[in-house]
């Protein structure tokens, strides 16, 4: 295919394809100076940032104290810790809850399984908003306020209906003579989910896996609502608590740790780019 | 059910399985149902009751029917964070929506398409809080904008301390983080469009423009209506880029309704307000939702 275009596009769509190419750099390049900006002036050391311009950049020695910094004396460290778990532990959990419920809707033919299945998915369309005074009120009274183990459930809950979501329409995929031919072997339905449907879906619950886990990496108002200290609360309300008390004085610093927290999604959503494009759009079609 | 006699023997393993898993499938669906049941659902019902109510968080909730919905409509800083919110969407609408789409079809079928796409696509894995505090820096006094603009020979206006002024340049600091996924959703949508008719229509004559919005924009609208669905939800729930921005301020000129919902619950203890926000933020983005649920449920994709 790639052999074959070329040759008879070319003599018809190549100014096409120039102005195209053109536009599209000019934009790209004016999307990137932001990014530019970030990395300029989270590299100045604090002492000497009044004595530039903005757009000189300063250099990698600055970008690495200003970044240990916001990690030490910014109070990043112990957030960053915290939300590493809740990253990786709340989705993994999602991703087996969610397929259950798909295992149990597509496989097992659950009983009036579009209902459930539209139970679960449709409690993602209401806005958080509409849960977090409960939810707050609820986590005082039952301890389990400013906790890890609050956190991780919360954030758990909130994966589960776009696992399920994902996982239903994945498993809709799997011709149902698996389902019975591994019956006619005698296999139950605990074995069948973990030892034939778990393993197939590899790609589904890895892209399932990454997008919710930049979510709960990125989230800031579940974190602002259901936890307080240094060590329970997560990196982006630690980096906003940053920024109110920093911002006048060490605007590099509060640049620098914008980057710090940027960094592992960031990394991890252009290592992983066509799993995170697959997730989304098995999302959505 | 009304399968002819013929095909029964075929359909009785699939009936013999309804019966027989019932038990291990109420098992398998239960951890999801429950969860949700008691973290989103129970909650979801107590805001509603919480809206009809004036409570500060202590004491008893006291029944005061519909007073804080007429609150929220005429209240002025509560009209103010609504109107601010329908410009969310507007905003949302026109830019991120629309560049998605620009950048998306100007790279379709480009050599190093990927490549072209990436810068796009960076700014939308980075938090809104950091997204943030990246734009209060360029937006600052005597910032980088200010300094292109200056360049120009124009006098830099208070980017974020004048209203309406600071949500729309908000609205273009969430633009520089969204485009990149419309776009690559739009990109998604291009690519399954069948070859052969936009080929015919090459044949017969037409191209650029003309091609687009005849034949490409038609066949992509089920996904247009999922990205647009999707940007009216989103923007209706707008939080983390004002709060990492303006925190709504200054004096509250800058206030989304979700902004709204959260200063009233949680900094000034009007629970029952906050909840009647919430109860109509609910409102509005599950009708908003219906555009583009009906196509993600629709009957055809049904286990």
């Amino acid at each position: 295919m790639t052999a074959a275009t070329p040759v008879v596009r070319r003599p018809r769509t190549s100014p096409g394809v120039v102005v195209r190419q053109v536009v599209l750099a000019i934009l790209g390049v004016i999307w990137l100076v932001p990014v530019y900006l970030l990395l300029a002036n989270a590299s100045k050391r604090p002492e000497v940032f009044g004595e530039y311009s903005v757009w000189q950049p300063g250099d990698l020695g600055g970008l690495l104290s200003n970044m240990a910094d916001a990690w030490g004396r910014g109070r990043l460290s112990l957030g960053t810790l915290s939300t590493a778990l809740y990253a990786i532990a709340s989705p993994a959990l999602a991703v087996l809850v969610g397929a259950a419920a798909g295992f149990s809707i597509v496989a097992l033919r659950l009983r009036r399984g579009f209902f459930w299945f539209v139970l679960i998915f449709t409690s993602t369309v209401f806005p958080l908003q509409m849960i977090l005074m409960p939810l707050f009120i609820g986590y005082a009274s039952t301890g389990l306020y400013n906790t890890r183990t609050g956190m991780i459930l919360v954030y758990t809950v909130i994966s589960v209906p776009f696992s399920a979501f994902v996982m239903r329409n994945f498993f809709s995929g799997i011709a149902h003579h698996v389902f019975e031919a591994a019956v006619v072997d005698g296999a139950s339905p605990w074995r069948i989910f973990w030892r034939i449907y778990l393993p197939m879906s590899g790609p589904a619950l890895v892209a399932i896996f990454i997008l919710q886990a930049t979510f709960i990496w990125n989230d800031l108002l579940l974190g602002l609502t259901l936890s307080q200290s240094e060590t329970v609360r997560p990196v982006i309300a630690a980096l906003s608590a940053l920024q109110s008390t920093y911002g006048g004085s060490a605007m590099s610093t509060v640049l620098a740790g914008g980057l710090l927290v940027s960094l592992p999604t960031v990394v991890l959503f252009l290592a992983t780019q066509r799993a995170f494009t697959r997730g989304l759009s098995l999302g959505q079609f | 059910m009304t399968a002819p006699t013929a095909r029964h023997a075929e359909l009785l393993p699939r009936q013999r399985s309804r019966n027989t898993y019932w038990l291990s499938s109420a098992g398998f669906v239960a951890p999801a149902v429950l969860l949700a049941a008691v973290v989103l659902y129970l909650p979801f019902l107590y805001t509603t009751y919480i809206s009809f109510t004036e409570y500060n968080g202590l004491g008893d909730p006291e029944w005061v029917g519909l007073e804080n919905y007429v609150d929220m409509f005429t209240d002025p800083g509560l009209v103010n964070s609504l109107v601010n919110t329908l410009y969310w969407v507007a905003g949302t609408l026109i830019l991120p929506v629309g560049l998605g789409l620009m950048i998306a079809v100007l790279s379709h079928g480009l050599p190093n398409a990927t490549l072209f796409r990436l810068p796009f696509l960076i700014p939308y894995a980075i938090s809104g809080v950091a997204v943030g505090v990246i734009w209060s820096f360029i937006l600052q006094t005597n910032g980088a904008l200010s300094q292109v603009v200056g360049f120009f020979g124009v006098d830099a206006p208070r980017w974020l301390l004048d209203s309406p002024l600071n949500t729309f340049v908000m609205i273009v600091a969430s633009t520089w983080q969204g485009a990149g996924v419309n776009a690559l959703l739009f990109g998604i949508g291009l690519q399954s469009i069948p070859k052969e008719p936009l080929e015919a229509a090459r044949v017969d004559g037409a191209s650029g423009f003309t091609l687009f919005r005849t034949m490409t924009w038609p066949m992509l609208t089920p996904l247009t209506t999922v990205v647009v669905g999707l940007s009216i939800v989103g923007s209706l729930k707008t939080f983390d880029i004002v709060w990492g921005m303006t925190k709504g301020g200054p004096g509250g000129a800058s206030e989304t309704l979700a902004l709204t919902m959260f200063k009233e619950t949680f900094q000034s203890n009007q629970y029952g307000l906050g909840a009647a926000v919430a109860v109509f933020l609910t409102v509005v983005t599950v009708a908003a939702s219906i555009i583009y649920l009906r196509r993600q449920l629709a009957p055809g994709r049904s286990a």
